[in-house]
């Protein structure tokens, strides 16, 4: 049992680290899709989507070949850390943020989509930059976006178990996450236990969805 | 030269190209008219920045705001206050906020256009704790009038401000932007169909018709025949020469081209003018059918 509540942490932290991290890094893309004219914007917007589409096994597994220590991008970690992205905690959250990256981008860029061009006219003529738009006008018409996106992207990344059975394995207190706890539950026929994680992650989830649509008012805008 | 807007070059749109090379002294009132989709927003966009398609040169004061393709001075630096007729307040806000939106970026200015002065006036005070989103048509106009009169302009640019407001509100609305603007000395330009409405507020007038500059003079000389620019139709300068004048600012004017000799202004018929005329001069004289028939 104490297994698994490290399991319980170690999964909360890493849904936590990698929706903070999305916030930032899926904004411009998100703000980019909504406004660009751009002919590459179609191409973007398939590889954002592509998680929503991809076993998460292929996507774990092309993980683990360009983030190990001998490919360019793990190397250079390993060289800076001194650690190895694969069967680690910090490779488990490079994997949760692409593999959740739609599930942030997609309610963003449609609340981006609904901000009206002329209100930002508008708000130009008055004085405000860019970044004064972005700040005070577009982030609290975004409000909603922003709780979707973050409810969404929290959410998916506790249930993830393909990507992260492939990128992290299953080690304690470092990459062993509640869906690995489950399936090991179930591996060793500890029906029990693997039951009472299942379940609190299945409350979890309803909760979750439940929030979305209680506050947003709308329905968020991720086809799976 | 104080308040010289220089603008040269051209915009193609749909429905026409405006192709423009004016140099206007804003030391008087800019009035602008022409029929709907003659290019009068499209003007005021190009003079705010917004459109970054046009290719040419805008200059305020000395100052290039735009040369060819390139913003030399982008749109929240040129200290412009804009009123759009479609008020494009900030959704989902109350009207105090989006007050405050403008006068916290306002530059420090001597104003005796103070925030409660505007609200009275423009008859503001009961709504400003309301949304903006449950505001009637007329109501958001005089919101965002007052939104950019607190900007504290260098230039102020009215886009048909007060169209969908009662006469009353009109009226008094005018009288007030008048009187502000000429105790500010902020020079400004103001669209509108309503020729009386430009005779009241300014001193010069441009004339657009499909994108082309058709007229820029005086207020009172373009606008002599005045109760002639009343219909919804296209704008046109029809000439016209005083057949006789009945004294009182009162005259039948007469077509020179008969293709225009049918419509609002019938031959024969009496109209009031502005300005004192006399029997035979020519005049052109802007013609705005009522109704599609009468477009001949």
């Amino acid at each position: 049992m104490p297994d698994d509540m490290q399991a319980v942490w170690l999964t909360v932290l890493l849904a936590g680290v990698t929706t903070l991290l999305l916030f930032p890094i899926a904004s411009p893309l998100a703000w980019w899709l909504a406004r660009s004219d751009s002919k590459g914007r179609s191409l973007v917007e398939a590889v954002v989507a592509m998680p929503l589409v991809l076993p998460p096994t292929v996507l774990g597994f092309y993980l683990l070949v360009m983030l190990n220590p001998e490919s360019f991008v793990g190397g250079l970690w390993f060289n800076v850390t001194g650690e190895s992205l694969t069967f680690s905690f910090s490779g488990l959250v490079i994997a949760s943020v692409i593999y959740s990256l739609p599930f942030m981008v997609q309610p963003l860029h449609a609340t981006f989509r609904a901000v009206p061009v002329p209100v930002l006219e508008a708000a130009a003529t008055l004085g405000a930059s860019p970044r004064d738009q972005w700040l005070n006008v577009v982030l609290p018409m975004a409000k909603r976006g922003y709780l979707t996106g973050g409810v969404l992207t929290f959410a998916h990344t506790v249930g993830e178990f393909g990507v992260v059975l492939m990128m992290g394995g299953n080690i304690p207190g470092e990459t062993r996450v509640l869906s690995i706890a489950i399936y090991e539950h179930v591996e060793t026929l500890n029906y029990q236990a693997a039951h009472s994680l299942a379940l609190g992650l299945m409350c979890f989830s309803f909760l979750s969805l439940w929030l979305v649509y209680r506050y947003t008012g709308h329905r968020f805008e991720v086809v799976r | 030269m104080r308040n010289q807007l220089i603008i040269r070059g051209c915009l193609e749109r749909a429905r026409f190209t405006l192709d423009l090379d004016l140099s206007i002294d804003l030391d008087e009132p800019l009035g602008i008219m022409g029929a709907t989709g003659a290019g009068k927003t499209t003007l005021l966009r190009i003079i705010a920045g917004l459109e970054p398609d046009f290719t040419g040169s805008v200059a305020f004061c000395g100052e290039v705001w735009r040369d060819g393709m390139i913003d030399r001075v982008p749109t929240h630096q040129r200290g412009l206050g804009v009123a759009f007729q479609d008020s494009r307040l900030l959704p989902g806000r109350t009207v105090e906020n989006n007050l405050n939106f403008a006068t916290q970026r306002a530059p420090a200015v001597d104003s005796r256009l103070d925030y409660m002065t505007l609200v009275e006036a423009l008859d503001l005070q009961h709504l400003l704790r309301e949304s903006v989103d449950s505001l009637s048509g007329g109501e958001r106009q005089r919101v965002a009038l007052a939104r950019a009169l607190l900007a504290r302009p260098r230039l102020l640019l009215l886009d048909e401000p007060l169209s969908a407001n009662d006469s009353a509100h009109r009226q008094q609305v005018i009288a007030h932007i008048g009187d502000w603007m000429s105790a500010e000395g902020t020079p400004f330009i103001y669209v509108s169909h309503a020729a009386a409405e430009l005779a009241q507020l300014t001193r010069q007038v441009l004339i657009l018709d499909q994108g082309a500059v058709r007229a820029l003079g005086k207020t009172g000389a373009l606008l002599e025949a005045g109760n002639v620019v009343s219909g919804t139709g296209p704008l046109s300068l029809a000439a016209v020469v005083v057949a006789k004048d009945h004294g009182s600012r009162t005259a039948t004017l007469e077509f020179t081209d008969s293709d225009h000799a049918v419509g609002a202004l019938g031959q024969g018929e009496r109209v009031v003018v502005c300005r004192e005329v006399s029997e035979g001069s020519g005049l052109d004289a802007p013609l705005q059918p009522e109704s599609d028939e009468d477009q001949h």
